[in-house]
């Protein structure tokens, strides 16, 4: 009986997950608005595994909304690996709305995407990741599903390492390929009515977000849990929790948090 | 952002349910966009509805698809258009303006008029309203300036 209970309290959970789709760690199907400019701070301070301390990523970046199908974002990495903020590298993101199916209160849309990323520190884990450790590209789909105030997406993308600048040559050792794949939930949960713009939304999020080297096959999967608040209809802050749930490879940071700061400017350019 | 339709003159107001969206930045986003287009005197939202009321300037020469078009921009589309104008505007553009209902806008001096085009309707509607009006050849070509109407009750 207490198992039953307690699948229906997921099962309902779960339907009431997740919701709107502006997420912490994934991008969702749908684009920048054309004309539109919006800059965002990424902050994450991650648990150093292998050694004392914590490993603070910033990463400020600007999204522009080339038109209704098309966006870019440029983003630069800097962190304290070395014990200074250090500029380590940027990347080149580039999304394509491919496909909208919109009702009233309701779409589902597919996207694809590419970004293509330069990086200077060292390689320091098997883990492949083209924000902000490796240089390299990715190349992925998206597919969201907006009902009312809930949100799914799911995403799945390959992903390939390159030497790092100036000489930190990737090792032959290390899988440079790897899969990506993603599973998101967003929910409206306030307000419950809207009055206008000036009211503070709040939505609750839970990312699943996995990788599996494409030839040794190490995994890992991590869940993210995430508060964000939406001011004035323009900005927005995330506050969120990141932890590994399974791993197989070397990772030297995977657990933490993340603050970010996000501004829109609506119609930068009319 | 003037059309190339110079006769259709005078949109007084224009009743826009756009879809695809529940959250208030991306309302926002419409609301913005709708509010960059020249001769907007005003733009009152519902937010919960998803409704955006576009009052335009006297003498403007908008045609509907300038609405599409805004709303496709801030990345969403037309659930239902409903445009306010001058009833010669209508009488004056047979080819342009088909009629699908009942009423003649000859001799009303302001009329409201709902679009029934793909872009203006939801997908589900469309494919239905393929259908209903098979009978109307022109309805099923979605030429982008050619607009079927039908007048709504005031």
């Amino acid at each position: 009986m207490k198992k039953y209970l307690l699948s229906v309290g997921l099962l309902y959970i779960i339907s009431f997950l997740g919701a709107q789709e502006l997420f912490v760690v994934t991008d969702p199907a749908s684009n920048m608005p054309a004309g539109s400019s919006n800059i965002r701070l990424s902050q994450s301070l991650f648990k150093e595994l292998l050694e004392d301390g914590y490993n603070y990523h910033l990463m400020p970046e600007v999204s522009y909304g080339i038109n209704k199908n098309l966006m870019v974002r440029a983003a630069s990495f800097l962190s304290n690996r070395n014990n200074r903020l250090y500029l380590e590298g940027g990347s080149l993101f580039l999304k394509y709305r491919f496909f909208s199916s919109d009702d009233i209160h309701s779409h589902f849309r597919l996207a694809a995407y590419g970004r293509v990323s330069k990086n200077r520190a060292d390689i320091h884990q098997e883990q492949i990741e083209t924000m902000g450790h490796n240089s390299g590209a990715e190349l992925g789909l998206i597919a969201t599903k907006l009902v009312h105030k809930t949100a799914i997406s799911s995403s799945i993308s390959l992903e390939k390492a390159t030497n790092n600048d100036p000489n930190y040559v990737f090792p032959e050792t290390q899988d440079n390929t790897a899969i990506n794949y993603s599973l998101s939930w967003g929910r409206l949960m306030y307000p419950k009515t809207y009055k206008s713009y000036k009211q503070t939304n709040i939505n609750l999020m839970f990312e699943f977000l996995g990788q599996t080297l494409s030839d040794n096959r190490k995994t890992f999967i991590d869940g993210t849990a995430a508060i964000q608040f939406i001011v004035n209809s323009q900005s927005r802050i995330d506050l969120a929790y990141r932890k590994s749930l399974f791993s197989n490879m070397l990772r030297s940071a995977p657990n933490g948090i993340y603050l970010n700061f996000e501004y829109t400017f609506f119609n930068f350019k009319k | 952002m003037l059309t190339a339709n110079s006769t259709f003159a005078q949109v007084k107001k224009a009743e826009i349910i756009a879809t695809g969206l529940t959250c208030s930045m991306c309302s926002n986003a419409i609301y913005k966009q709708l509010n960059t287009i020249v001769g907007v005197d005003s733009v009152l939202t519902d937010l919960n509805t998803n409704t955006f009321t576009v009052f335009l300037k006297p003498d403007n020469k908008y045609a509907p698809n300038l609405f599409k078009e805004n709303i496709e921009k801030a990345g969403f589309f037309i659930g239902s258009l409903i445009v306010t104008v001058p009833g010669s505007v209508i009488s004056g553009n047979i080819n342009q303006f088909i009629p699908l209902g009942k009423g003649s806008p000859i001799n009303e001096e302001e009329i409201s008029i709902k679009i029934f085009d793909e872009g203006y309707v939801t997908h589900k509607e469309h494919k239905k309203y393929l259908k209903t009006f098979a009978s109307v050849g022109t309805y099923s070509q979605n030429k982008a300036d050619v607009f079927h109407y039908k007048i709504e009750a005031k």
